[in-house]
């Protein structure tokens, strides 16, 4: 219990008709990273700014390091500037009417922080951003990645315990955003705060969290450690946000004793693949068989558990090639490195049982 | 082949003939105050030399009117300034309640006559016979009289009631456009509301209050219209009336001409220092990214000051002087309260069949409005072709020049143009106050056009012209339309100028081309029915080219 810093519970809000957050709960241990992850429009900087105090929400409670910053029974919604926290915004807001170290040092100034102090400590927290030497820039004339580390450097420089990112890196280019993603986790091990990120972008979440939430129109649609939460989708809206085939199949029949389920996909692909949790499905239902676009292997040469196939269509992606592979009237995409395969080929597909999921079908599929 | 070299010659020549007549109009009167300024009589000898100005320095009215107007000048643009941004965050930032509707109220001042307004006040104020007085003696016990329309307070109170829409207008933009994340981010990071809104806030739309403060001051300090009615019953002293009795018999021109000058100096110094200043200030707060324009949850006391505010703004800039007029010009006689038995529509019948000072008046107003307002948006279209698609080199210097009357009291530009007409058969003809509106006013157009005209891809027209029209036709059918809802607004705004000009005529109107401002001035001394009456008369042809203008731009926004 000790080491739960934020806790929201039953968290609503609604904009006039649109209900843009439906009864969210989650937890935050202490000097964790958290991501809300999920499409646009989900809902994701309606939470954050609901932590922030910046919308009030319409219901539900809001606790941070043990204390209740929001409650809608108890009629409690503390100010933002009450909460001590830090923010980081997509547009970084970086007060263009003030140098980059009055930015940096504007939340010790308004804690009452002597002029000369907190100028040094501005100009210690810009050093370890890797900004040292912009003091006396005008906040405006620095670039976009330079903007966002002062916006880090003004988030960080109260020692706030909680930071909020929201989509902090999306305005990145992707080597600077690589680069900041690094830096942030060695920043939190060495300062020690808790960490929110909101972000659309699922490489981002799994590489900063160790917890995802992720959101689908305003309810958390899944949660957990990320590695969970990646490996084995929950949902087929999990399964689909992460890009994975999501097939149409028929249950075929339960494997008992094991956590297998036998299906068929078409009139002449059938497998045995792994229950997805929440699969109460009956033999003859339809479910949904799910893989992993890296887990399907396209070669020249029959290997175990293939099937027979033509190319329908192949993407060039650098390192890596993509295809749309035919298996009868079954169309399969598959990520491979590149081996040379052009549309018309004959090949065999290997998938194998264990990266096959079968899910329920919801009403959100 | 010789059409084409006419064309060619029509599309350099029309704009440049545009800007070649709108650097006469101003020069042209600028010179002869100038040189009138110089010019000293002895007899029938004249000198040039520096006699007027020497005599204006000494002259303690001189000092008592320039430090009045500074005074009254200062107070309304600080007032007016906090105001109109109070207004514009409220409307642009806030909740509060009635806010779509508002917004358009606290303009309608913007599109009234001053010197109405001036009246109105004198009868909802003035220490003998004024409405308010009475109604709070009677009703609430409590006396007014202490309160004293004729006066510096006076001045300064309905001069804010007028400008403040000038800073409403120039920071309600930067306000909406803002990225509320800038702000969000204050609060986060520990800053209380107030802090935020005085140190992120207002320093970031600071440009705009900075432009907005140095027009509502020198147009401000140079309003006639205002101090002649409630200062100059008093004999306080200010810079246009001062000016304005210095050209009434015994005339001395000299003297004008060099107040003149001084008043021209400061007001051009003045904007050049704005033109400095804030070129080198302009933040781009628009980010773009991650922007949602956030509204400021009020609670109800925050609800109940932004109303208190929007009332006492509204009510005294529009409602009480309209209800005051109304009362008045449906009155037989006016004494301080309204009286149903005694209602009238004699003064509206007097003064719309009757009487013929009144009915040129109304003839004449509307004939230089139409016309001026029509001659002015033409002007102006030729004017900003050259300024934005004219020799590069040259257009900031023409900008610069073209712009120049934006500040210049109408009292002194209609001195420049007494000057010059005084011996010449355009003295005390309409064409003359006809050249000086479009004189002191074209800018106004200039500008709006201008901006639309940015606007438009020049790509446009070259695909017109590629496509085998002649400048001429690609002019007018594909830039005069495109242009359309800046003409209309252009001229709809010099039409409204026009109809309520009353610094400028008052120097330059004779037996016979009187206009309505002037005709409420002339009868001011004899019947407030009559004046409220007219008064009335012109306030209904203003509200209805501000309806058009709104009309017009919700149907724009719609299409
Ligand atoms: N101030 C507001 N007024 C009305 N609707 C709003 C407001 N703020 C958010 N919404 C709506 O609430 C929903 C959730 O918005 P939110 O900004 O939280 O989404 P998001 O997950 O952050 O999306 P994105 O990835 O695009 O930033 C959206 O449908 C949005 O249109
Ligand atoms: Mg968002």
């Amino acid at each position: 219990m000790t080491d739960r810093f934020v806790h929201i519970s039953h968290l609503t809000k609604r904009f006039g008709d649109h209900t843009a957050v439906r009864n969210v709960s989650f937890e935050v241990p202490r000097g964790s990273t958290l991501a809300l992850l999920g499409p646009s429009g989900c809902g994701k900087t309606t939470i954050l700014r609901c932590l922030a105090g910046l919308e009030t929400p319409d219901g539900g409670t809001i606790e941070i390091a043990g204390i209740p910053v929001f409650d809608s029974a108890q009629r409690i919604d503390l100010m933002p500037e009450k909460r001590e926290l830090g923010i980081v915004f997509q547009s970084y807001a970086v007060w263009p009417h003030m140098t980059v170290a009055e930015n940096v040092a504007f939340p010790l100034k308004v804690r009452g922080m002597g002029k000369a102090e907190r100028l040094e400590r501005a100009s210690r927290m810009l050093d370890i951003v890797g900004l040292k030497g912009f003091e006396h820039r005008s906040a405006t004339l620095v670039s976009g990645g330079q903007q966002q580390r002062i916006a880090l450097a003004r988030a960080l420089v109260a020692e706030p315990r909680l930071v909020l990112f929201d989509e902090a890196l999306s305005n990145l280019d992707a080597q600077l955003r690589e680069q900041m993603r690094l830096e942030l986790r060695l920043l939190q091990e060495r300062l020690g705060f808790t960490a929110i990120y909101v972000t659309h972008d699922q490489a981002e979440a799994f590489g900063l969290a160790d917890t995802v939430v992720l959101m689908n129109q305003g309810a958390i649609e899944t949660m957990g450690p990320a590695r969970d939460v990646f490996r084995r989708p929950a949902t087929p809206f999990v399964a689909r946000f992460f890009g994975l085939n999501v097939l149409e199949a028929t249950l075929l029949g339960r494997i008992e004793g094991t956590p297998y389920v036998e299906v068929a996909l078409g009139a002449h692909l059938t497998t045995r693949a792994r229950a997805g949790s929440g699969l109460v499905a009956s033999v003859g239902d339809p479910v949904l068989a799910c893989i992993r676009k890296e887990h399907v292997r396209v070669e020249q040469a029959p290997m175990p558990d293939s099937y027979a196939g033509t190319i329908e269509a192949a993407s060039f992606l650098g390192v890596a090639e993509e295809y749309i592979v035919k298996i009868d009237e079954i169309a399969i995409r598959a990520t491979r490195p590149a081996a040379g395969f052009a549309r018309g080929d004959s090949v065999h597909v290997g998938m194998s049982p264990d990266d096959w999921i079968v899910l329920q079908p919801g009403e959100t599929a | 082949m010789n059409t084409g070299a006419q064309g060619r010659f029509l599309q350099r020549a029309l704009p440049i003939a545009g800007v070649t007549i709108g650097v006469l109009l101003i020069a042209g009167p600028f010179l002869a105050t100038i040189i009138r300024s110089l010019l000293v009589w002895d007899g029938d000898s004249v000198a040039i030399e520096a006699g007027n100005f020497l005599r204006l320095f000494g002259d303690p009215r001189f000092v008592s009117a320039a430090l009045n107007t500074l005074i009254a000048g200062s107070c309304t643009t600080i007032l007016a300034l906090l105001l109109g941004f109070s207004l514009a965050w409220l409307v642009a930032r806030t909740d509060m309640p009635g806010r779509s509707w508002l917004e358009t109220a606290n303009l309608v001042p913007f599109f009234l006559s001053p010197y109405v307004g001036a009246i109105s006040w004198i009868y909802l104020l003035a220490p003998h016979g004024g409405l308010l007085p009475w109604l709070a003696r009677t009703y609430l016990g409590v006396s007014l009289e202490w309160l004293d329309i004729y006066s510096m307070g006076g001045v300064i109170f309905v001069l804010t009631l007028f400008y403040t829409p000038y800073v409403y207008l120039f920071v309600i933009g930067p306000l909406r456009q803002m990225d509320a994340a800038l702000e969000d981010a204050a609060r986060v990071h520990g800053a209380s509301f107030w802090y935020t809104l005085s140190h992120i806030t207002l320093p970031l739309v600071m440009p705009a209050l900075l432009s907005a403060g140095l027009i509502v001051f020198v147009t401000s300090a140079g309003l006639f219209d205002v101090p002649l009615a409630l200062a100059s019953p008093r004999g306080i002293r200010f810079m246009p009336t001062e000016i304005f009795s210095m050209v009434q018999y015994p005339s001395d021109l000299g003297r004008a001409a060099a107040f003149g000058i001084v008043v021209l100096t400061v007001t051009i110094v003045l904007t050049l220092l704005q033109r400095r200043f804030i070129a080198n200030r302009r933040f781009d707060t628009v980010t773009g990214k991650g922007y949602r324009p956030r509204q400021i949850r009020l609670r109800t006391g925050g609800k109940i000051a932004a109303l208190t505010l929007e009332a006492v703004y509204v009510g005294g800039g529009v409602i009480l002087p309209l209800v005051a007029l109304l009362m008045v010009s449906f009155s037989k006689l006016w004494t301080g309260r309204f009286l149903w038995r005694t209602a009238t529509t004699g003064n509206f019948e007097y003064v719309l069949t009757k009487y013929d000072l009144t009915r040129t008046a109304i003839t004449n107003s509307l004939f230089l409005a139409l016309v001026g307002a029509t001659w002015g948006v033409a002007l102006a279209v030729l004017q900003s072709y050259y300024l934005t698609r004219g020799n590069p080199k040259r257009r900031a210097l023409v900008d610069a020049l073209l712009s120049l009357p934006l500040g210049i009291p109408g009292i002194i530009l209609g001195l420049g143009f007494l000057i010059l007409a005084i011996r010449t058969p355009l003295y005390s003809t309409l064409t003359i106050i006809l050249i000086a509106y479009i004189a002191r006013f074209f800018p106004f157009a200039t500008r709006t056009v201008t901006a639309m005209f940015l606007a438009i891809n020049p790509e446009l027209e070259q695909s017109a012209r590629s496509a085998g029209a002649s400048w001429l036709q690609t002019m007018r059918l594909i830039v005069l339309p495109l242009l359309r809802p800046a003409l209309i607004a252009a001229w709809l705004m010099l039409f409204v100028i026009f109809i309520r000009e009353l610094g400028a005529t008052i120097l330059l109107y004779a037996q016979g081309t009187e206009t309505i401002s002037v005709a409420m001035v002339v009868l001011s001394e004899r019947s407030s029915g009559y004046v409220a009456a007219l008064a009335v008369v012109q306030l209904v042809m203003l509200l209805a080219a501000f309806a058009i203008m709104r009309l017009t731009r919700t149907s724009m926004s719609q299409g």
